[in-house]
């Protein structure tokens, strides 16, 4: 008996392993969503972050630094403030002398550098020299001056890691500024895009589209990018809007997370999904 | 645990750290080089298939951990990558392939199945083109990857290293 499995092993030792390998792979792939994996990859992303913020350092040019983070969360609050400019421009057309509009432009931003990227086809992520002592959850929206980056994902001590726009894991809920037709949005491997949009509603190449206000991760109006298509024109009864991001995802360096208080009616209503784990 | 794995391991994270930091600046419209999968060709092409295959495994495993990817999908992907490339590993012709542009195919192949497999995991969606993700996500990235393995060839010592 001894015999017969040695020489088993002898003969397919490499396949043997190779199968143990493939399922151990297959079974993580289930536990990615548990508290411990979680944590255990918040601590390990932490350590090496350190690491990797050194060399990034090397390539910021220190004297400028503080400067260039002043005018980049001017820059980013300017953003915002056109955003919502535009967003009651659009509104007050339509509702001509409606009273009682909250004031909500001030928005608290917190500073980040990115220390290291991880570029794939399918799963783009960034990692963040802030983390939760500076006061970045999960769930809190990116964005430099240009428009949103993506959602914090993981945060450790020190660190957090974002998906970007560019992640299939990230869906949001966006609008076109002008129609102001809703839609969801996601990354489908090549191209950001609006799916299952009904061909009669109105939307058109060159609209901007912006995160829209039922979304329960992002609220605020951020700008997304332009409409540059639409796909699947002449089968099916739904349009898929393809959208050119205004983030340079391989050139941005300088991000700010928005700490968003979370509303807690509509993350009551809504069951926000980084609370269902 | 022998020492190759030992010093496969240390490897792994500078270049990790280069892979993040450094490589970023040279993608050509978001398609990126794994210098990972060409350390992973190398040592499986040089150790054998079974030590290809676990240290597929230890980098897969690290990478997801580290970079906050989808727990699982590299660890598999770079497994078989590992698998694959230590099929060539011949101790007879071990020398010409390091020497030779046959090491570039060699990448190029294991690339290719590495990201196929990795986006496969990573991006399950019905509507997905299965010859534009083979085409975008694999060929694409794989082809540059193996462009700069290259680099192995033309460093690789003239005299044998073992």
């Amino acid at each position: 008996m001894f015999r017969f499995i040695s020489n088993i092993w002898g003969n397919f030792k490499e396949y043997i392993v190779l199968v143990i390998l493939l399922l151990i792979g297959i079974i993580t792939l289930s536990l990615n969503q548990k508290p411990a994996a979680k944590k255990v990859k918040s601590l390990a992303f932490g350590g090496f972050a350190a690491f990797t913020s050194v060399i990034s350092n090397v390539f910021n040019i220190a004297g400028v630094r503080s400067e260039n983070e002043h005018l980049r969360k001017l820059n980013a609050d300017l953003m915002i403030q056109i955003s919502e400019l535009r967003k009651y421009g659009i509104e007050n057309a339509e509702l001509k002398g409606l009273l009682g509009l909250k004031d909500t432009t001030h928005y608290p931003l917190i500073p980040a550098t990115i220390v290291s990227k991880s570029l794939s086809r399918s799963q783009s992520t960034f990692t963040l020299n802030a983390g939760k002592r500076n006061g970045v959850l999960p769930g809190m929206p990116v964005i430099n001056d240009h428009g949103l980056v993506g959602i914090i994902n993981t945060t450790s001590d020190d660190y957090s890691i974002v998906r970007t726009l560019k992640n299939l894991d990230l869906k949001l809920t966006v609008k076109d500024e002008r129609s102001r037709v809703d839609g969801i949005m996601k990354w489908d491997g090549s191209d950001l895009v609006m799916i299952d949009i009904p061909k009669t509603y109105d939307i058109e190449p060159g609209d901007r589209i912006i995160t829209s206000e039922l979304s329960s991760i992002v609220d605020i109006p951020i700008p997304i990018g332009i409409v540059i298509g639409l796909s699947k024109v002449q089968t099916g009864i739904f349009n898929e809007v393809q959208i050119k991001p205004f983030v340079d995802f391989i050139r941005t360096e300088h991000v700010f997370v928005i700490g968003i208080v979370e509303n807690k009616i509509k993350d009551g209503l809504q069951l926000n999904f980084y609370k269902r784990n | 645990m022998r020492s190759e794995y030992i010093w496969s391991i240390l490897l792994f994270f500078p270049l990790l750290i280069i892979q993040t930091t450094v490589i970023p600046f040279i993608s050509i419209n978001g398609v990126v080089p794994d210098l990972i999968l060409i350390l992973l060709v190398f040592y499986s092409m040089r150790s054998g298939q079974l030590y290809g295959t676990v240290l597929g495994f230890i980098y897969g495993f690290l990478f997801d951990l580290i970079t906050g990817s989808l727990l699982g999908s590299t660890m598999i992907s770079k497994t078989l990558a590992g698998f694959i490339a230590g099929y060539f590993s011949n101790e007879n012709k071990r020398e010409n392939y390091f020497k030779s542009y046959f090491f570039v195919l060699i990448v190029l192949l294991c690339s290719v199945v590495d990201l196929v497999i990795n986006s496969f995991f990573s991006s399950v969606d019905l509507n997905t083109n299965l010859f534009r993700l083979i085409f975008e996500q694999g060929i694409l990235p794989g082809v540059y990857t193996s462009a700069l393995s290259v680099f192995v060839i033309l460093f690789y010592p003239k005299r044998s290293i073992n």
